[in-house]
């Protein structure tokens, strides 16, 4: 809301206030200030003076020492830098002690030696346009001491940010209201000529009361409608609206004056009779500004017993009912519009006014006579005609207000004893509340938000400010709650990762429908199970993701863009699905996802490093999950090659893939690129496992190592399977360290390989013997042979 | 026999003296102290030396043994010591670094640690809930009027079953307090969604970290003292915090908290980083009929609520002038945080 500094002295006093002391004491008191726009100048130390003498100063080439006569019997030395006057023209001088716009203040000073007492003035000096590089030339030969506002009519522009609950601030008057309580100053009321009123039901119908408890209409003829007189443009102008004519003028200055809308129709242009109704379902209705909106059944409207569509109610007046140039009756509307249904007409087509605006935040009910009481008197005076007849009205005028307990105890707990009974009731009083008995407050009409004990302190905390109350620190333990846990664990499997080289992202979950063909959900997608949005901002985020990887890949993918080869990124955090094919609904889960692709070092003068395989990101994994006894399972995901389950013991941890080679094209990628996601929780409990500390051996092992042939597709984890059937006891571990093949042919058949074992045996309580280590690896491999036929090399 | 001794030892010594390389060193050992070696072959004669010379004789094979053994010993480290001189030519420790890969911690997730790290020194337990909300946890419980503005499909993702995407954190604290029995503090950070167009200040998706307090005898001093606290710790000892009164419909009295932000070279200006308040009891009888108890009888418990954004944060603390670098993960950005 825009907010004139000179409209809104007319009722408050705001004398030596300075604009930044008016900031803070609105800020302090919750109403923001959001912009301060300065018009002219305000000080009376801002003078014309005329230039008697200009020489050139003893030090300094760009300045000249003038002598100027400000009206004060003897010259005035200034120095100056301008150089478009010439000696005899008029200037805007301001004195020492001259506040400026800018809120500099003027003093007495040397310039490079010489005293300058002022400074005299370029036109954005003192807030007005500059025409000419340099001093405001004052035309129309003003008398020299003049104050230059005189000349300039001087303002500032308040830009106000009301909270919701506060549509009493919505007004000049409302918010000198405020500002006069929170200067301790008495409220300066307005004395309005008395409304006789009547009962209108003859005249108006109102088949909508609960949208519009209160409606009243007066009628005034032989108005000459013509342009306002200068001081209510002015007015208008100063807070950025546009001069229309005296009616609607007037009209628009008692809206911000006393905060409730009215509206002036043609009275030529209306029937016989009003009627307040719910829209009909086909009905339109051409407003003002131009447009012509297809209303909703129940939109509430000011009709006509013709039945045109006169008014959207509390929103904006017809284009064909509006005061113009020949109107010469007019009928005033002032009624008080129910706030919901003013807000979700509003809403619904889009349309907001000064007016809805205020109506949606609620009036204050005891305004809506006075407001018309003042636009009469103004019309009259301004416009002329006489009223016909007294005021009609129909309804009856809500009460939303009223008797309110202060719980001073519970006052005094939560201000924590920093403010006396005395000075929080002063406060309320202040506001303008009234006291009717022992610690019960009447709540004036226009605060309609002050309902409950909580409320009163609220204006009273408000009003006392937040430095007054002491600061008070009760920290007492609190046990980690398993979040507190996951978090810990979450954040040093990020530490980890970082370390292994991955950058950690965080991508917007809600991604893109095209993206979920990269997709890698820990079970794969049903139909049914995605969760989009009704109404997407973009296609580009419309549905929740149901796996990390597509943020993943898109992030790669932006990054290769960017020239980086070797990539490695991971996510962790919520995936969203139903589940089933939407059985179960709204699912969010934890996961973590890997990404893993190009060279697995950065590039440097040394060796160029190896191009991720599988095998590093399982390393990866295995680095993260250490001692997790990890198994890749081969199972095809539609979209992936080489998808494998990912178990780690008992727990399905996941799903491990590569993306497919034409999609690894399509984006661009000159590497195989590796992906992996998996359960969260899963993770979390592994890293959080108890751990039980094994006793280190105290007998020497002795191992034994064996190469064998076997089909080239036979995967390793056939061997692991058959190692573990053999049961040996004397076998602690086994590790593969060499697969051989030749694609020649040439030292060992094309469809073979050569993988080689080492095994481990040890017992706990004693040495072995040669003997038994032999025996005990005889076991392995016959079991080796049986199950696989595999020949030892 | 002695004169043998002394010409073996001195031809022993010279040949190790003028041993080049340790093969030449091996061929003199062998020569003199192996099977068939000079020396060997001496006290292999011992047994012919008369009784009367025997421990002459004997006492110069060993310190003849001794002498070409330590000689062996000596010539064997210079030579050690100049193969090991010769293996480090040609290594330059001018030259860069051979690379490590080097991951980070994404800059959000720093800031959250950081935030979440004071609160829970101070006592707030992590908490969380669902970002799929229904309109009661997201609105009605916290006190928001039917027809409030973000109650909208224009301003807020809906789904088609009528849930929401949460607009803000605060639903966790309904969902913790229909869970746990006062006394209650909990913290949580998340992600709240707003249909906002994503620009250089805005993102659809963003995080917040809530905070709440509610016991027997929380009053305005304890939110102050306690976000003073915060914020001082996180923005430094000396930062000026003040509180300006505000609105939010879950919390009365309101306010909005600025820190004055001292950055080199530019004048002070205050900034605004939260929002709080005295949970409204309206919150409270809402709870209560949720959880079908008195256990936040607004008569009886009060508290404070706490709410501010990650990523604003995260834009202060480190001069990060577009939002959408945060949602990027551009590795040109992220490295700087490593």
């Amino acid at each position: 809301m825009n907010v004139s500094l000179n409209w809104l002295s007319e009722y408050v006093d705001l004398a030596g206030k300075s604009v930044q002391e008016l900031d803070d004491l609105l800020t302090f008191a919750g109403i923001e200030i959001e912009g301060i726009h300065t018009k002219g100048v305000s000080s009376d130390k801002v003078v014309v003076a005329q230039i008697m003498e200009a020489v050139q100063h003893p030090n300094a080439d760009r300045l000249k020492v003038t002598q100027v006569d400000a009206g004060e019997g003897t010259l005035r030395q200034i120095v100056c830098g301008a150089q478009n006057y010439k000696v005899g023209d008029k200037v805007p001088c301001a004195l020492p002690g001259a506040a400026l716009p800018s809120g500099f203040t003027i003093g007495e000073t040397k310039m490079r030696g010489v005293e300058s007492k002022g400074m005299l003035c370029s036109g954005s000096e003192i807030g007005v346009p500059d025409q000419v590089n340099g001093l405001l030339l004052l035309q129309g030969d003003p008398a020299v001491g003049t104050p230059v506002k005189q000349l300039f009519a001087s303002d500032v522009l308040l830009e106000v940010e009301v909270t919701p609950n506060r549509p009493d601030l919505l007004s000049h008057r409302g918010l000198a209201y405020e500002l006069a309580a929170l200067l301790e100053q008495e409220h300066q009321t307005l004395e309005l000529p008395a409304l006789p009123t009547r009962c209108g039901s003859e005249w108006i119908e109102n088949d909508a009361e609960e949208a519009c408890p209160f409606y009243s209409l007066t009628k005034i003829s032989g108005v000459t409608v013509q342009d306002s007189p200068d001081w209510l443009k002015e007015r208008l102008v100063s807070i950025g609206l546009r001069p229309i004519n005296n009616i609607v003028d007037i009209t628009n200055f008692v809206l911000h004056e006393m905060g409730q809308p009215l509206h002036a129709f043609d009275a030529a242009q209306v029937g016989v009779r009003m009627h307040l109704r719910g829209a009909k379902a086909d009905e339109s209705f051409a407003a003002l500004n131009g447009s012509s909106y297809a209303l909703r059944e129940g939109d509430l409207v000011i009709s006509d017993d013709r039945g045109e569509v006169l008014a959207l109610a509390g929103i904006m007046g017809g284009a064909t009912s509006g005061v113009t140039a020949t109107t010469t009756d007019i009928l005033l509307e002032s009624a008080y519009f129910t706030p919901t249904l003013v807000r979700s007409t509003s809403r619904a087509h889009l349309l907001s006014s000064d007016s809805s605006y205020r109506f949606e935040r609620g009036v204050d009910p005891e305004g809506v006579l006075p407001a018309a009481a003042r636009a009469i008197q103004l019309i009259l005076e301004i416009a002329g005609g006489q009223i016909e007849g007294e005021t009609a009205v129909v309804g009856s005028l809500p009460v939303l207000t009223g008797v309110v307990e202060l719980d001073t105890a519970r006052l005094d707990q939560l201000m924590g004893g920093s403010i006396e009974l005395a000075a929080a009731e002063n406060i309320l009083l202040r506001l303008g509340l009234s006291a009717v008995g022992e610690n019960l407050w009447r709540v004036p009409s226009r605060r309609a938000d002050l309902q409950r004990h909580i409320d009163l302190v609220e204006e009273i905390a408000r009003v006392h400010g937040l430095d007054k109350v002491p600061s008070r620190m009760r920290a007492t333990f609190v046990p980690a709650s398993d979040i507190d846990a996951a978090a810990d664990l979450d954040m040093n499997l990020r530490r980890s990762l970082a370390a292994l080289g991955f950058f950690e992202a965080q991508t917007i979950k809600l991604i893109a429908e095209k993206q979920l063909v990269d997709a890698l959900p820990l079970r794969p997608l049903q139909n049914g199970d995605l969760v989009a949005v009704s109404l997407p901002l973009s296609e580009d985020h419309a549905v929740l993701r149901p796996s990390l990887v597509p943020g993943l890949i898109a992030t790669a993918e932006r990054n290769v863009r960017q020239g980086l080869k070797s990539l490695r990124f991971f996510e962790m955090g919520r995936v969203f699905r139903h589940n089933g094919g939407g059985k179960a609904r709204d699912l969010e889960s934890e996961s973590i996802a890997l990404l893993l692709s190009g060279p697995v070092a950065p590039e440097s003068w040394s060796a160029a490093p190896a191009v991720a395989t599988v095998h590093d990101l399982k390393a990866a994994l295995q680095a993260i999950l250490p001692g997790c006894p990890l198994q890749f399972t081969p199972r095809e995901r539609e979209g992936f090659v080489l998808a494998c389950d990912v178990t780690g013991g008992d727990s399905n941890l996941g799903v491990a893939a590569r993306l497919r080679p034409a999609r690894e094209r399509e984006l661009d990628f000159a590497h195989p690129v590796w992906l992996v996601e998996l359960d969260l929780t899963k993770v979390r409990k592994w890293l959080g496992r108890r751990r039980v500390v094994e006793e280190l051996p105290q007998f020497p092992g002795s191992s034994r190592d064996a190469a064998m042939e076997v089909a080239a597709s036979l995967p390793a984890a056939e061997i692991d399977k058959a190692i573990a059937k053999a049961g040996q006891s004397l076998l602690q571990h086994f590790e593969c360290f060499d697969v051989f093949t030749d694609p020649t042919g040439q030292k060992l058949d094309v469809a073979k390989k050569s993988i080689a074992y080492r095994f481990h045996y040890r017992a706990s309580d004693r040495t072995l013997k040669n003997e038994e280590v032999d025996a005990a690896h005889k076991q392995v491999l016959e079991t080796l042979v049986k199950e696989l036929a595999v020949v030892f090399r | 026999m002695k004169d043998q001794i002394l010409l073996v030892q001195n031809d022993a010594l010279a040949a190790i003296a003028a041993a080049p390389d340790a093969r030449s060193l091996e061929e003199a050992r062998v020569s003199v102290l192996g099977k068939k070696g000079s020396l060997t072959v001496l006290s292999a004669g011992m047994k012919d030396v008369p009784p009367a010379e025997k421990g002459e004789i004997g006492q110069l094979l060993n310190s003849a043994r001794t002498a070409i053994t330590a000689a062996l010993d000596a010539k064997q480290a210079d030579l050690q010591e100049i193969a090991d001189r010769a293996a480090l030519v040609g290594i330059d420790p001018t030259l860069p670094a051979r690379a490590l890969p080097a991951g980070a911690v994404h800059p959000l997730t720093l800031l959250r640690e950081r935030a979440v790290g004071i609160l829970r020194r101070m006592g707030f337990a992590l908490a969380d809930g669902p970002e799929i909300e229904d309109e009661f946890h997201c609105f009605d419980a916290l006190n928001t009027p039917a027809d409030h503005p973000a109650r909208n499909a224009k301003d807020t993702f809906y789904f088609d079953s009528g849930k929401l995407l949460r607009t803000h954190t605060s639903s966790v604290q309904i969902r913790m307090m229909e869970k746990c029995a006062p006394p209650l503090r909990i913290t949580a950070p998340g992600t709240a969604y707003r249909r906002d167009e994503i620009d250089s200040t805005h993102l659809s998706a963003f995080h917040q970290l809530e905070g709440l307090y509610v016991d027997t005898d929380v009053s305005l001093p304890d939110l102050k003292g306690t976000l003073e606290a915060f914020l001082r710790e996180m923005f430094g000892a000396d930062t000026a915090v003040r509180f300006r009164p505000h609105f939010f419909p879950f919390t009365e009295p309101s306010f909005e908290i600025d820190v004055k932000l001292e950055v080199k070279g530019q004048a002070p200006r205050w900034i605004e980083v939260a929002g709080c308040g005295m949970v409204d009891p309206a919150v409270f009888e809402a709870v209560c009929q949720s959880r079908k108890d008195r256990a936040y009888d607004p008569e009886k418990v009060t508290g404070f609520a706490f709410g501010m954004g990650l990523e604003r944060l995260a834009m202060i603390q480190w001069g990060i002038r577009d939002i959408r670098l945060l949602i990027e993960n551009d590795v040109r950005f992220l490295r700087q945080f490593a």
